[in-house]
């Protein structure tokens, strides 16, 4: 390290005598942040030593001396002027170099705590503190970061504070202390690795692929051409077997290759994601404070993360048609702060059968299913007024393309009937249903998702009619909703102008 | 707050009854919002039509286009959006304030009907703008926690009801609704 540092906290050091609760961060937060800079101007320090420094490497040495103390310094100087002070009912945060920022997070704004360690965090002993009041995207207030027991003892006052209010309302109210339980009740629902294998099957996704292309077209100079792309494979396998003759055949055999691989590296990097993303998942009731959700898992990113349950919104609970038809649900709490890793929804059980969703759900104040609950169908014309616009738009392409360019392209026709059948099962399973307290509704075929929503969570209400709905005098309801998200809101699409009107009222 | 505060003119009343015949009963906008939609239908038909001019201009030499037939179909059209468009706008917006929501009505082809709580807002603006100014007329908008329709605007009210309108709501503000 510099001297730059130390002079700068000496001059901090005066001023943290008026305040002196005002506390840093882990000095080894330093190391922490320099690594990580360190990795992005690796890429730099290449470009330099086959530009500039043309490939002389004690040129390039210098540099990367010269960068790593200007990195460390930085920094430090950043450290330096970080720092936070935990109030009796907020959070303090000053920060900046230049432009001070001095923020304040009131205890009562933030809806969850999570603890993050990243892999080096984890061999440092430090911890990422995250607190979310869902004022914004990404977090509000982040240390980064404390050592793990300050992280966990910063975590244990906020619930300590909640747990404050709680018992003071409830004293108001009745008189009676809340019930506080030990932590060591069994969890609410585990993950074993035979588990997580099973979602990461159904966790099917071509990031893999997309990464691998990438590394691909930079280190495409280590490997032979094409060596990610499927079609290299697929004829290569051809090429072989055109060799005995087998032309057609081995030009089947390749195209089943590559759907083949396409579908093992689909496979392999969902089962790879799920696996570093939800390795040791564990549920918990914590019941020392406010009672809430605490949720463990990660592989090299451990994340801890703890959720009031009385900021649950919505529960979510999704599935596809493989998936059911195996018994799988993935149960997710919609509150008004997003989970890590782009999530909007909390995620609580990632593959659960209904029978261990059931009682994470009898932890909340959201009610299950019912066997004698009954769902409603919307109106038909979900399905055949989409249909009708798409065949009609789709004859004429065909028509057109038909005449005018080749008679093949009248086969476009028949592209209208799996979609038509796709709309038909999305009208299928869209439905909904009302009981006195709770709104139940169901959409998609493909991806399934059932809502479960108090009705006191709902924030506002809107009918919708578009141009299309005025003759059938259909409408649209739109739910507002705390938290999830902003492209797709909870809707009940197409259903009569008249129970539309009906079930609003019912809803505020 | 049912009824539009500053109506003596009986012109305006029948106006005022008309439009409570599109917007199932509910109250209307204040009448000077009426003007301020065709003063800003007008703006946007004044640009279409400069715009029709620029583009005719600019192609005349490239295509043999006979005068006008790019400007005349355009300038029908917002004549015809200046003539018909305001009055429908207008009718179809309503309000209702009961005792414990607000509700909004609005749009001519997508019509929307938005019910708040009020219990659910977080917090509240009266915001005015220049053209707003002239006609004594106020946007209330009210922010709610939900993601979807976090904000419900509300324009064309005379200030006074606009303000009389927020009071009421602030008084049923609760804290921590989430």
């Amino acid at each position: 390290m510099t001297d730059t540092p130390l002079t700068i906290l000496e001059t901090e050091a005066s001023d943290t005598d008026i305040d002196t609760s005002f506390r840093r961060l882990h000095p080894l937060s330093i190391i922490l942040k320099s690594v990580a800079a360190v990795g992005q101007n690796l890429i730099f320090m290449g470009v330099l030593y086959f530009s500039v420094f043309d490939r002389n490497i004690a040129y390039t040495a210098l540099a990367a001396i010269v960068l790593l103390a200007i990195i460390l310094g930085v920094t430090a100087l950043v450290w330096s002027r970080f720092t936070y002070h935990i109030g009796p009912k907020e959070i303090r945060i000053k920060s900046g170099l230049i432009n001070r920022n001095n923020r304040s997070i009131p205890f009562d704004r933030i809806q969850d705590v999570s603890l993050e360690q990243k892999l080096i965090s984890r061999i440092l002993g430090l911890a990422t503190v995250k607190l979310e009041t869902g004022a914004s995207a990404g977090e509000d207030g982040k240390l980064d970061a404390l050592a793990l027991a300050d992280a966990e003892a910063l975590r244990d006052a906020l619930r300590d504070y909640k747990s404050g209010i709680v018992a003071n309302a409830v004293d108001a109210a009745e008189g009676a202390a809340p019930a506080v339980e030990s932590e060591e009740r069994p969890s609410l629902f585990t993950m074993d690795n035979r588990r997580i294998f099973i979602a990461g099957l159904f966790n099917f996704s071509f990031v893999l692929l997309a990464i691998l292309a990438a590394i691909a077209q930079n280190l495409d100079f280590l490997l032979p051409d094409d060596f990610f792309n499927p079609w290299y494979w697929a004829e290569q396998l051809s090429e072989q077997d055109m060799v005995n003759g087998l032309s057609f055949s081995a030009q089947i055999a390749g195209a089943v290759g590559a759907l083949v691989s396409l579908i093992a590296v689909g496979l392999g990097s969902g089962i790879i994601r799920t696996f570093i993303r939800e390795y040791g998942f564990r549920l918990d009731r914590v019941d020392t404070g406010q009672p809430g959700f605490r949720r463990r898992r990660g592989l090299f990113t451990l994340t801890d993360m703890v959720m009031p349950i009385q900021r649950v919104q919505a529960a979510i609970l999704r599935t596809g048609p493989v998936r059911q038809r195996f018994g799988w649900y993935h149960l997710k709490f919609q509150s008004l702060a997003s989970d890590g890793s782009g999530e909007s929804d909390h995620s609580a059980a990632p593959c659960a059968q209904l029978t261990e969703v059931a009682p994470i759900l009898a932890e909340t104040d959201v009610a299950n299913v019912t066997a004698d609950l009954e769902f409603h169908q919307v109106d038909p014309a979900f399905w055949w007024r989409d249909a009708f616009i798409l065949a009609v738009i789709l004859g004429a392409v065909s028509i057109g393309t038909g005449v005018f360019v080749d008679p093949g392209f009248y086969a476009l026709i028949l592209l209208a009937i799996p979609i038509i059948a796709v709309l038909f099962l999305n009208w299928r399973h869209h439905q909904y249903a009302l009981t006195p307290t709770q709104l139940f509704v169901r959409a998609g075929w493909w991806r399934r998702k059932l809502t479960m929503l108090p009705i006191r969570k709902i924030q506002t209400v809107d009918i919708g009619q578009s141009p299309l709905d005025h003759p059938l005098d259909l409408a649209t309801i739109t739910v507002g909703i705390a938290g999830g998200s902003v492209i797709a809101p909870l809707k009940i699409d197409d259903i009569p102008m008249a129970t539309a009107m009906a079930l609003r009222a019912k809803l505020i | 707050m049912t009824e539009a505060v500053s109506t003596p003119d009986p012109f305006e009343q029948i106006e005022q009854d008309k439009a409570r015949a599109y917007n199932q009963g509910l109250t209307p906008l204040h009448p000077p919002q009426k003007s301020l939609i065709r003063l800003n239908t007008g703006i946007f038909a004044a640009i279409l039509t400069v715009a029709a001019t620029a583009v005719e201009f600019a192609i005349r030499n490239e295509l043999p286009l006979a005068a006008g037939s790019i400007i005349g179909p355009v300038v029908a059209f917002a004549l015809f959006l200046f003539a018909f468009l305001p009055n429908r706008i207008y009718r179809r917006w309503g309000y209702d304030m009961g005792d414990e929501q607000l509700r909004v009505l609005r749009g001519f082809m997508w019509r929307t009907d938005t019910i708040v709580p009020f219990n659910r807002i977080q917090h509240i603006d009266v915001a005015q703008g220049p053209f707003q100014r002239i006609f004594g007329l106020s946007t209330l908008i009210v922010h709610t926690a939900g993601t979807h329709n976090s904000i419900v605007v509300l324009p064309g009210l005379s200030t006074p009801d606009a303000e009389a309108m927020r009071d009421t709501i602030k008084g049923h503000i609760r804290q921590d609704m989430i």
